[in-house]
């Protein structure tokens, strides 16, 4: 029976993460086929979970996983009850909004935004005071204003070029989004040593990495 | 188009079988072990107004309850918790009864909103037990006893752990770094969820740079008596002090009674400070992804109904209980009766109920059976 389970998350993060647990020197899950979706390591006492990014938060709170790796945009939009002791040097990107042109001031006017994230939409036009009709997809956002859905979107940007081929430019940043390690509060007390065992792991390299950047002309 | 009629609200559900009878045995068991501490049992009112919840719980999880308006136009909710009636009893009902009042409940509490998708009932059933009028280790020492006799009594096959804390350590530091209601909202959010180089960059606005590493790290683990010699050395405030040496000597007696394989203190714990005065504690158990239970001290609660007085408790969860039960290999839990059937076709129309009547009056488990046939119409 394996010790801890790490929910890793498929696609954009995959490779990084699981590259990063290398350099910190955690073993890591033995041979996979792509198809399969849980593995064990070579000791057999970690089991990684590969699971959809925005289920992670779920797998973690619910503790079938003890803990993951997730985008800060999965975490604001799940507002899912977890710890989350170590930002990841990884995955940097920005939640934005972008738009066609710069948005107009007349806050009064009704804007529709397209969005993969109605929660983080909805809270930051709200703080705003800006009225706004939340238009939910599940890809391509970019088209939406292009094709006259939505005035604006609220989208992860992560070096703009998709954003520029769409003729949209980011008009506001509404937070810095890395990858974090969170962890279920039950198994943070249950399994203290394992999990702190992997956070300090994780930390010597993520610290490694800052000052090798900080020291780069 | 109405709704099929077999379509039941999300957040409610129906319990059978060896899941009722994992909840029986959780409440009966919880109100044996309450009893034998001499509590006595309250049964508070399901509906009350709203703003004996608002007052007692605060704003933001007295809006989560379900709502209704009386005859009067007056708020009502549903119970969202139990303590606060318990609370106003306290002051008003029981205010000339002696004090210490020892009271113990096993009530479904109801929430129209849930926080997140692990915490999706919407009908809680709470199993807890409150002391009032005294302030002393001895009574903080009297609710972790029970909540310890009380896990062990179900016989879990699972380890239990208890974090212990105190509320004043954390405010102790709040007021010593002169923060304000924002800037205490934000210390507390980031050591809640542990998040230690955030919490780190934003000490070091208050204070020096060694002194933020160490409190990151002390909150970062929980820990044992070592923790204490630790705490002291980053905290230096007369209020948090004295909020640690609190809680030392209630580990010294955890630890002369041999408990303290299942304790541990937790100085991240910063959970619902508004509400609580000193000790307070969690309950976690393995296989259980949340929290199952917890409590602590709440000294200004009862002064929003009457007289402030000291009071101390704590609260399980008895769904999260009985599913785990329900899992287990538990002897508590088999329904293998003896099954002594009582047949028409063996027994015979008449003696039916008669031997059934009396294998009742021996106490004997019966069954009918057999085809009614021969039973005049």
């Amino acid at each position: 029976m394996a010790q801890l389970t790490i929910a890793i998350p498929k696609g954009r993060l995959e490779a990084e993460t699981l590259e990063l647990f290398a350099a910190a020197r955690l073993r890591l899950p033995a041979h996979r086929d792509p198809r399969q979706l849980a593995c064990l390591d070579e000791s057999g006492e970690t089991r990684f979970i590969f699971v959809k990014p925005s289920d992670v938060p779920v797998y973690v709170e619910h503790g079938i996983a003890d803990c993951g790796v997730v985008g800060r945009d999965v975490l604001f939009e799940s507002e899912a009850d977890l710890l989350q002791p170590l930002s990841l040097d990884i995955g940097s990107c920005r939640i934005a909004v972008a738009a066609p042109a710069d948005l107009p001031e007349n806050g009064h006017a009704m804007l529709r935004v397209a969005t993969k994230y109605p929660r983080i939409a909805s809270r930051y036009f709200g703080e705003r005071g800006q009225p706004v009709e939340i238009i939910q997809l599940s890809g391509s956002v970019e088209l939406a204003p292009v094709l006259g859905l939505a005035d604006c979107i609220v989208d992860l940007v992560e070096t703009g070029r998709t954003l520029r081929e769409n003729g949209l430019k980011v008009t506001e940043v509404i937070a810095e989004s890395a990858a974090q390690l969170v962890v279920n509060r039950a198994s943070y007390q249950l399994k203290a040593n394992v999990i702190a065992e992997l956070i300090s792991a994780l930390k010597g390299v993520v610290l490694l990495r800052e000052v090798a950047r900080a020291s780069r002309p | 188009m109405s709704e099929p009629l077999s379509k039941i609200p999300s957040g409610f559900r129906y319990y059978s079988a060896r899941e009722a009878r994992a909840r029986r045995f959780v409440e009966t068991t919880s109100m044996n072990v309450f009893a034998g501490w001499s509590y006595e049992e309250i049964v508070t009112p399901t509906v009350d107004y709203y703003s004996l919840f608002e007052q007692g719980m605060g704003e933001t999880e007295a809006q989560r309850s379900f709502r209704l308006v009386d005859v009067d136009g007056r708020l009502l909710a549903f119970r969202p918790d139990v303590t606060t009636s318990i609370a106003r009893a306290a002051e008003t009902l029981f205010a000339k009864r002696a004090r210490p009042l020892r009271l113990c409940y096993s009530a479904t509490v109801f929430r129209q909103h849930t926080q997140s998708s692990a915490d999706w009932r919407r009908e809680l059933t709470q199993i807890g037990c409150e002391l009032l009028g005294k302030n002393s280790t001895a009574a903080d020492m009297e609710v972790l006893a029970i909540a310890t006799e009380l896990l062990q009594r179900l016989q879990l096959n699972r380890t239990f752990v208890i974090t212990l804390s105190d509320a004043e350590i954390f405010g102790g530091i709040v007021e010593n770094l002169g923060l304000d209601a924002k800037a205490r909202d934000e210390l507390r959010r980031l050591v809640d969820i542990r998040a230690l180089s955030e919490l780190e960059r934003f000490l070091n606005t208050y204070t020096s740079a060694e002194e933020s590493a160490a409190f990151a790290n002390l909150i970062q683990l929980s820990g044992r008596s070592e923790i204490f010699a630790r705490a002291r050395q980053v905290i230096t405030n007369t209020r948090s002090r004295a909020a640690l040496d609190r809680l030392e000597s209630l580990w010294r007696i955890i630890e002369s009674i041999g408990y303290a394989a299942n304790f541990e203190i937790d100085l991240g714990d910063v959970a619902r400070l508004d509400y609580y005065t000193g000790l307070t504690f969690k309950i976690y158990v393995g296989g259980l992804g949340v929290r199952l239970g917890s409590g602590g001290r709440y000294d200004h609660l009862t002064g929003k109904f009457g007289r402030a007085e000291p009071a101390v408790g704590f609260v399980v969860e008895l769904d999260a209980l009985a599913e785990l039960l329900a899992k287990e290999e538990q002897p508590n839990l088999s329904n293998q009766p003896e099954n002594l059937l009582v047949s028409f076709d063996i027994d015979g129309a008449g003696a039916v109920f008669e031997k059934a009547m009396k294998l009742r009056a021996a106490n004997r488990q019966v069954r009918i059976d057999g085809e009614e046939t021969s039973w005049p119409s």
